[in-house]
C-alpha cells in the first residue's frame, strides 16, 4: 500500500493533474468572489439610495405596516435571562410580540422570568399546532401593562429548531422574527428588517436577513450596545473581518441576483403564512436555517410564484462570537455537519433544471465552493506535504504562488473592510482600521486552519456516524454597563 | 506561466492593495470633514431660521445677510452636496413649524438658495435624483409644480411614480382618488400606506363623493387602498365596501378586507352578513381570524359555533371548541368529543 502510495504521488502525470484541479478550483472561487465584490458594492449603493425614500421615521408612524413576533428560544440561559428578555422588549415597532421560549430548561429561568415579569399562567388547553412540536406545558403572559407583548411558552425539551417551531405556532403576526436569546438587536431593527416586505410589489419576499456582527467585549447597557468595541483576543478579532466579508460581500451580492440560500438563524424574518405552509424548521438537522430558506424556495419554485430572499447590510443583529479556539472548533463543527444534512436532504436539486437557478448554479455553488472548500483544503495540504517528500515541487514557484494567493485574500479582506468603513460608521477610528486590516491579514495562518480543522471535523463525524448535537457553547456575556 | 509572469500578477494585486489601503484613508478623512461641515451648516441654518421668525427689531435680519450667512458656510451653486443638505435641512424645518411662523418659514425658502433646485431634478435621467425632486416639492409644498409631477404617475420607475403618486394627494386631497385607483402599475404596501397617512394629515375631512366615485375601480391595489381609507378615516359608514371583499376571489384583497374590518364594530344586521359569507372565505387561516372577529364583536350565537363544530372544517373545530369550552358551553364540547371518539370506536370495530 505505501509503495503504492509513493509510485502515485512519485508520477509526474499525477503532479501535472493535481496542479491544474488546485488551480482551476481556486480560479473559479477567486472569480466568484470578485463578482461578488462588483455585485455587492452595486447592491449597497442601490439599498442606500432606496432607503432614503423609506425612512424608519415614517414606518414608526405608519398604521398599517405588517405585525411581527419575535421569537426567541432559550434553554439554561437563567444567568443572564432577564438581561436579555429586556433587551428584546426595548426593540422599537408598533405591532410587536416577543415570544420567548423556555425550551425546558433545567435551571431556575423560567422562576426568574415568573418573577421579574410579574407571569400569569394562562390556560394551554386549547392551543393550536399547526406543526408539530414536543408539548407546550404552560403559556405565560405578563400582568404588568408596559410588558403585555411579552409571552413566555414553557415547553418540553426538544432543541432550538423544535422550540422556534412552538413561537411560530403561537404566533399571531404576518411576520415572524427568529433570533437567539442572547443577541442584541438593534433597536429599529425590525422596521429596517419590514421595508422589503412593504416595498416589493411583483415578488413574494419569503425571508429577510440582516447583517450580523460580532460584540464580544463591548459595552451593553439595559440591553442596549452601548459603545461597540473590537474584542481584544485574536480568535472573536479575525471573525469581524470574516462576518464583515461574509455578510457584506458573500450574501450581498447573492442576495443581488436573487441567490441567496443562507438567511443566519441569529435573525431572520419570514412570512409566517409560508413557514407554517412549509412545516417550520427541521428539528432534525442543526443546520435548520439554511435548511428552511432552501425549503422555502423550493416551496416557491414548485408553486411557481416569483418569490425573493433578501439580505440588508447594515448590521442589525450582534452576537458573541467563540472567544477560543475550542469553542470555535466546536461551532464550525455543528455548522459543516448541518451543512452536509442539509445538502443531502436537498440533493435532488443539484443540476436540476426544474428549480432553474437553484438546481443550475445556487445548489451547485454551495456543494463545490462552501461545502468542498475544506475538503480541497485539506486534501491540497497532504498533497503538497507528499509531493514535497518525492521533491517534486518547485519551491521558489510554490512560494510566489502562495504570496499571490495570499495577496488575493488580502484584497478581497480589505475591500469588505473599505465598504464597511465608507458605508456604515460603526467601525470610525483609525486605530480599529488597522486593527481589523492586521486581523485580516494574519488570518490565513493564525485563523483559517483551526476553521478547516473545525469543518473537517464536523464531516469526519458524519461520515463515520459519530453522534453529535449542537455542543456547549460557553460564552463570556457581554461588558454590562449601570452607568 | 512562468515565475516572472506570477511576479507581475503579484505586483498588480498589490497595487490594488495599496489603492484600497488609500481610499480607506480617504474615506475616514473625508468622513471627518464632511461632519464638521455639516454641523457648521446646521448651526449657521438654525440661527438664521430662529433669527428671520423671531427678527429682533433693532438689527433685522435681511435677506441679503441670510444668503451671504449661508454662502460663507459652503451653501453656493456649484456645491451640490451641501445644497441637497439644506433642503433636507429646510423640510425638517418646515415640517415641526405651524401657524404664522409657518407662512413666514415659506416665504423665506422663495428667497434663499436653491432657487428650483428641486424642478430641476424632474427633469433628470437619473430616477434617483428625479424622485427626490418630487418628494422636494411636496414636502415644500411647491404646487406650482402640480402638472409637471402629475406626469410621473405611471413612471416605469416605482420610486419615481410613487413619489408623483404622493405630491398629487398632497395637492389634490380627496380628488386624487379620480386618478389613484385606476393607475396602469401595481401599487405596493408602502405606497398603499404613504398615501392614506398623507391623505390623513392633509385633508382629515372626507370627501366621500371621490371616495364613491372610485369604488368602481377593478384594480386590485385599489380595492385594497380604498379599504384602507375607510379603516384610517374610521368611516362607518362605508363598512359594506370592505364586506363585500371579504369573499373576493383575490387572497391579498380578502387579507385587507379581514383587517381593515377589524377596527369596526358592525350592526347585528352587519354581522349577520358575515356569518352568512363566512363558509364562502376559502382560506382556513383567514376563516379563523374572521372567527375571532365575529367572536370578539357579538354576543355568543350558539348555532352558528355548534355548526362550525360539527362542519366539515377539521383546523377550525380547536378554534370552535375553545370559544364554546370558556363561554359557558363546556358540554357541548364535551358531547362532540365524545361523538368524535365513539365514532372513531365504531371504525376500528369495523
Amino acid at each position: 500500500m505505501l509503495n503504492d502510495l509513493a509510485k502515485f504521488f512519485s508520477s509526474e502525470y499525477v503532479f501535472i493533474a493535481a496542479n491544474y484541479v488546485f488551480f482551476a478550483y481556486g480560479i473559479i472561487l477567486m472569480s466568484f468572489y470578485l463578482t461578488g465584490v462588483i455585485l455587492a458594492s452595486r447592491a449597497i449603493k442601490r439599498n442606500k439610495k432606496k432607503a432614503r425614500f423609506l425612512q424608519v421615521n415614517d414606518i414608526v408612524s405608519a398604521t398599517d405596516i405588517p405585525s411581527v413576533s419575535v421569537i426567541a428560544p432559550a434553554y439554561n440561559e437563567g444567568l443572564t435571562i432577564i438581561e436579555n428578555v429586556k433587551s428584546l422588549l426595548s426593540i422599537q415597532y408598533p405591532y410587536y410580540e416577543l415570544i420567548l421560549v423556555n425550551d425546558g430548561s433545567k435551571d431556575d429561568s423560567l422562576e426568574k422570568l415568573i418573577k421579574e415579569f410579574k407571569l400569569e399562567r394562562k390556560d394551554a388547553t386549547f392551543i393550536t399546532q399547526p406543526i408539530p412540536t414536543a408539548t407546550v406545558n404552560h403559556i405565560y403572559k405578563s400582568t404588568l401593562s408596559k410588558f403585555t407583548h411579552l409571552t413566555v411558552l414553557d415547553k418540553n425539551n426538544g432543541g432550538r429548531a423544535d422550540a422556534l417551531n412552538a413561537g411560530i405556532n403561537f404566533a399571531t403576526s404576518e411576520l415572524v422574527v427568529c433570533t437567539d436569546a442572547d443577541c442584541i438587536i438593534e433597536q429599529d431593527a425590525l422596521l429596517k428588517m419590514v421595508r422589503p416586505y412593504l416595498e416589493e410589489y411583483n415578488k413574494e419576499i419569503i425571508a429577510c436577513g440582516g447583517g450580523i456582527g460580532i460584540a464580544n467585549d463591548s459595552v451593553v447597557r439595559n440591553g442596549v450596545l452601548q459603545e461597540l468595541r473590537l474584542p481584544t483576543n485574536l480568535v472573536p478579532m479575525v471573525q469581524v473581518v470574516e462576518y464583515i466579508r461574509a455578510f457584506l460581500l458573500g450574501r450581498m451580492a447573492w442576495s443581488e441576483i436573487n441567490g441567496l440560500m443562507l438567511v443566519s438563524g441569529a435573525f431572520g424574518m419570514y412570512p409566517r403564512k409560508r413557514v407554517v405552509e412549509v412545516n417550520g424548521f427541521d428539528a432534525k438537522t442543526v443546520g435548520e436555517d439554511l435548511e428552511l430558506c432552501i425549503r422555502l424556495r423550493r416551496l416557491m419554485e414548485e408553486k411557481k410564484i416569483p418569490y425573493k430572499v433578501v439580505y440588508l447590510p447594515e448590521t442589525l443583529c450582534w452576537t458573541e462570537g467563540p472567544p477560543d479556539y475550542n469553542i470555535l472548533i466546536k461551532q464550525r463543527d455543528r455548522w459543516a455537519r448541518g451543512l452536509w444534512e442539509t445538502l443531502k436532504i436537498h440533493k435532488k436539486l443539484f443540476l436540476n433544471p426544474k428549480y432553474r437557478y437553484m438546481g443550475i448554479l445556487y445548489y451547485p455553488y454551495w456543494l463545490f465552493f462552501e461545502f468542498g472548500a475544506p475538503i480541497i483544503e485539506f486534501f491540497g495540504l497532504i498533497c503538497i506535504i507528499a509531493f514535497a517528500f518525492f521533491g517534486m515541487i518547485n519551491w521558489s514557484m510554490a512560494i510566489l504562488l502562495f504570496t499571490a494567493a495570499y495577496i488575493v485574500g488580502c484584497v478581497f479582506s480589505t475591500a469588505a473592510i473599505f465598504m464597511y468603513v465608507k458605508n456604515f460608521n460603526h467601525y470610525d477610528k483609525p486605530k480599529q482600521i488597522i486593527e481589523l486590516l492586521l486581523a485580516a491579514y494574519l488570518e490565513p495562518f493564525l485563523y483559517h486552519p483551526i476553521l478547516v480543522y473545525g469543518q473537517m471535523k464536523g464531516y469526519y463525524k458524519k461520515i463515520f456516524g459519530i453522534k453529535s448535537g449542537w455542543g456547549t457553547m460557553t460564552r463570556k456575556g457581554f461588558k454590562v454597563s449601570d452607568t | 506561466m512562468n515565475e516572472t509572469n506570477v511576479s507581475y500578477f503579484i505586483g498588480f494585486v498589490l497595487s490594488i492593495l495599496v489603492i484600497y489601503w488609500i481610499s480607506i484613508a480617504v474615506s475616514v478623512i473625508y468622513r471627518k470633514i464632511r461632519v464638521k461641515q455639516i454641523s457648521r451648516i446646521e448651526h449657521t441654518f438654525a440661527d438664521v431660521v430662529s433669527r428671520y421668525l423671531y427678527n429682533d427689531p433693532l438689527n433685522p435680519l435681511s435677506i441679503s445677510e441670510i444668503n451671504e450667512t449661508l454662502k460663507s458656510v459652503g451653501i453656493r451653486p456649484h456645491n451640490k452636496n451641501n445644497i441637497q443638505y439644506l433642503i433636507s435641512l429646510m423640510i425638517r424645518t418646515q415640517r415641526t413649524i405651524l401657524g404664522g411662523n409657518y407662512i413666514k418659514i415659506k416665504k423665506l425658502y422663495t428667497q434663499i438658495p436653491p432657487y428650483n433646485a428641486s424642478f430641476s431634478k424632474i427633469s433628470s435621467w437619473n430616477w434617483y435624483r428625479r424622485a427626490r425632486g418630487i418628494r422636494e416639492i411636496y414636502e415644500m409644498n411647491q404646487s406650482q409644480y402640480l402638472d409637471e409631477v402629475v406626469k410621473f404617475r405611471n413612471h416605469r420607475n416605482i420610486f419615481v411614480r410613487r413619489e408623483a403618486q404622493i405630491a398629487m394627494v398632497v395637492f389634490l386631497g380627496w380628488e386624487s382618488l379620480r386618478f389613484l385607483p385606476y393607475l396602469k402599475r401595481n401599487m405596493t404596501l408602502w405606497q398603499q400606506i404613504k398615501i392614506v397617512e398623507k391623505l390623513y394629515d392633509h385633508y382629515p375631512k372626507p370627501e366621500l363623493k371621490f371616495l364613491h366615485r372610485a369604488y368602481k375601480t377593478d384594480k386590485l391595489f385599489g380595492k385594497k387602498l380604498l379599504m384602507r381609507i375607510i379603516r384610517k378615516f374610521q368611516l362607518h359608514s362605508e363598512t359594506d365596501f370592505i364586506l363585500e371583499h371579504l369573499i373576493h376571489e383575490d387572497y391579498e384583497v380578502r387579507e385587507t378586507a379581514i383587517y381593515c374590518l377589524q377596527t369596526f364594530a358592525v350592526s347585528s344586521e352587519r354581522m349577520n352578513f358575515i356569518k352568512q359569507i363566512y363558509e364562502k372565505v376559502t382560506d382556513s387561516s383567514q376563516q379563523a381570524q374572521l372567527l375571532n372577529y365575529i367572536f370578539e364583536n357579538s354576543d355568543i350565537d350558539l348555532d352558528f359555533y355548534l355548526q362550525q363544530l360539527y362542519g366539515p372544517n377539521e383546523e377550525l373545530k380547536l378554534n370552535v371548541a375553545e370559544i364554546l369550552w370558556n363561554n359557558g358551553y363546556k358540554e357541548k364540547v364535551q358531547e362532540f368529543y365524545y361523538q368524535q371518539y365513539s365514532k372513531k370506536e365504531e371504525l376500528n370495530a369495523q
